[in-house]
């Protein structure tokens, strides 16, 4: 048989080609590994300010690179519980309901003083489960909406008949969904918000009632603030200052409520990953994450309420109004069923 | 005889060298496709205590929830398939027939809006949507309405959203076979005394079916399977089936249901790539 020179040559360049394409394929890893990296996890709406504020001024300190993945705090659990042989995140910063379903899952390492010493330094209520998570800023929730509507200072507003179609709320799935939830059980059954958190049943035969009104339920903040801005709906509920208030500085025709029923505590939470890469580095981030100096910029920045005691002269929370702080255990514990049932309840 | 012809007339004496080619794509596929689906599918058929069970799939199919998911997505993807058909039939014949610049253009105009980001496109759309959008400005202006249309958040604003986004993969596999065919043949059958509409159905239309069988398979399994788009264009309330398995991954934590969902939908896709591939042997057979 005459020996296929083609064949011989096809098989040789493969060779040639297959190596070429591992050294590439490679080369990322070996640049990389040079840098030292930390990956930290949290909300999307945190980009802009760790980008912007965090990141810079950890990398100038300890000269490690940033990497920020910004997405739902139940996604970032997922990441963690998918990957908790061999974690790739480092420190999540997610919300405590969250928490409360990572501690269940073991997937969380205690922020102890010995490896975190500002975690000594913050104000009662926001260390939780021995250390598992602490909260670092915590933003404040009422209702965004458009300055063409005047006079949002109930969260009964949500409800009248004069908004039909003009009214957004966020899914279940999004952990600023449960504000419209307590308010509904609130104005439901006329308890204090404390009490009538626990009355579920009462909330959705509310929400039940808010239908007419909704243009739509949200699992992507961006595009209903986006039709808010533009007066294509007139009200978006649950939302919080940290993303709110920076485009009412920036001149966006919007503004955010402080209803007289009382606003919510977001609860930003910040952890350490359990076996997570570079260890020291990250209790690093945590530790500065929960420092006076970063806290004092993020608070203002982020007109969110600091947990460091020893930041002074930062005032946020509207006066007067009732901040509420729910029980995060009982949320945990029902969360998934809520979640269905508010689905079904929603769904055209 | 050429070295393409010569190995594949000889099967089973030695193996074509250009199969090594498929090699690494194969690896690639077989890693990150085949493999998650067959765990996908072993999972599916197993309850929370690992034994063998059919309870989500019967789960699924009683519950009016779920069959409503998925007869939108079903009916979302067929609609999303005739319309980037009646759009991109006539599109990839002007294509064909252009020459020169406006064939450049017309290209540019397909091939570039695939490189702008579907989260991109679906922010456009909420715009154009809008009660103050185009779309209503234009019906109110025409006075064909007299009170704007809600379109955001709809079924009708997702197929749109989709054809727009979906329409090049439609375009271009019909494009490529009017390409191949032989313009004589019309002109022949013009000859012959076929009017235009004669022409177009008994000639044209069974020669261009190739091209229509290939786009629509694609169009069909991509807009079957879509996420972002009716995530960002229709919201939570109208669940499709992709997004009812995120929910279930991600949300609910229900493994089970979340790979019977997957199942199901690769199912629906499979079905339709096989027919479109059995009728393109036996379109390709009777053309031979």
């Amino acid at each position: 048989m005459t020996k296929n020179g083609f064949s011989d040559l096809t098989r040789r360049s493969f060779l040639k080609s297959a190596t070429a394409t591992a050294t590439l394929l490679a080369a990322p890893g070996i640049l990389r590994a040079e840098t030292k990296e930390l990956v930290v996890g949290g909300a999307a709406s945190h980009t802009k300010w760790v980008e912007e504020i965090v990141a810079p001024a950890f990398e100038k300190k300890y000269g490690a690179r940033i990497i920020f993945e910004g997405t739902k705090s139940l996604v970032n659990l997922e990441k963690m519980q998918s990957n908790k042989a061999k974690p790739y995140l480092s420190v999540v910063q997610m919300d405590d309901p969250v928490m409360i379903m990572a501690v269940n899952e073991n997937l969380l390492t205690p922020i102890t003083p010995a490896l975190a010493p500002n975690v000594a330094k913050l104000r009662q209520g926001t260390v939780h489960m021995d250390g598992m998570w602490a909260n670092y800023v915590q933003p404040w929730a009422g209702i965004a909406y458009n300055k063409s509507v005047s006079g949002v200072d109930s969260w009964t507003k949500l409800w009248d008949p004069a908004f039909k179609g003009r009214v957004v709320i966020p899914s279940l799935q999004n952990t600023e969904g449960m504000w419209t939830l307590f308010m509904a059980a609130h104005l439901a059954t006329g308890k204090p918000l404390a009490e009538a958190q626990y009355e579920i049943d009462a909330a959705f035969a509310k929400l039940e009632e808010l239908k007419p009104n909704l243009l739509n339920v949200y699992a992507v903040l961006t595009q209903s603030f986006n039709l808010l801005e533009q007066n294509e709906i007139a009200m978006l509920a649950g939302q919080f200052s940290s993303y709110t208030i920076p485009r009412v500085t920036e001149g966006a025709t919007i503004d955010l409520a402080a209803p007289k029923e009382g606003i919510f505590a977001m609860p930003s939470g910040i952890c350490l990953v359990k076996d997570g890469p570079n260890p020291e580095l990250a209790a690093a981030y945590v530790n500065e994450m929960l420092g006076a100096e970063l806290q004092s910029i993020l608070a203002e920045s982020t007109y969110s309420l600091p947990a460091n005691t020893e930041v002074k002269g930062v005032d946020i929370a509207p006066a007067g109004i009732e901040v509420f702080g729910p029980d995060w255990a009982f949320v945990s514990k029902n969360r998934a069923n809520w979640i269905d049932r508010f689905d079904r309840m929603m769904a055209i | 005889m050429s070295q393409f012809n010569g190995a594949a007339a000889a099967p089973g004496r030695r193996t074509d060298p250009f199969l090594l080619l498929a090699v690494p794509a194969l690896c690639l596929l077989g890693m990150l496709f085949v493999l998650p689906i067959v765990f996908l599918l072993v999972k599916s058929f197993r309850d929370t205590t690992g034994n063998l069970s059919i309870a989500t799939y019967v789960a699924f199919f009683s519950d009016p929830f779920m069959l409503t998911a998925l007869r939108r997505t079903i009916v979302v993807a067929i609609e999303t398939t005739l319309l980037t058909l009646l759009l991109g039939y006539p599109t990839a014949f002007a294509l064909a027939r252009a020459r020169g610049f406006t064939q450049t253009i017309i290209l540019i105009a397909m091939i570039l809006p695939l490189s702008v980001g579907v989260i991109v496109k679906a922010f456009a759309w909420s715009i154009v949507f809008r009660t103050d959008g185009v779309i209503n400005k234009t019906l109110l202006g025409l006075g064909i309405i007299d009170q704007p249309l809600r379109l955001l958040f709809t079924e009708t604003a997702l197929v749109i959203g989709a054809t727009n986004i979906f329409l090049p993969f439609m375009v271009l596999p019909i494009y490529a076979v009017i390409r191949q065919t032989d313009p004589n043949l019309r002109s022949a059958a013009a000859t012959l005394g076929a009017g235009p509409l004669f022409c177009f159905f008994r000639v044209t239309l069974p020669l261009t079916l190739p091209g229509i069988v290939a786009g629509a398979a694609f169009v069909f399994s991509m807009a079957v399977a879509m996420y972002v788009i009716p995530n960002l264009i229709i919201g939570e309330r109208t669940q499709t089936l992709s997004m009812l398995i995120a929910r279930s991954f991600l949300y609910l934590r229900n493994e089970q249901m979340g790979s019977t969902i997957s199942t199901i939908l690769l199912a629906i896709a499979a079905f339709i790539v096989i027919v479109s591939s059995v009728i393109l042997k036996r379109l390709s057979g009777r053309q031979a």
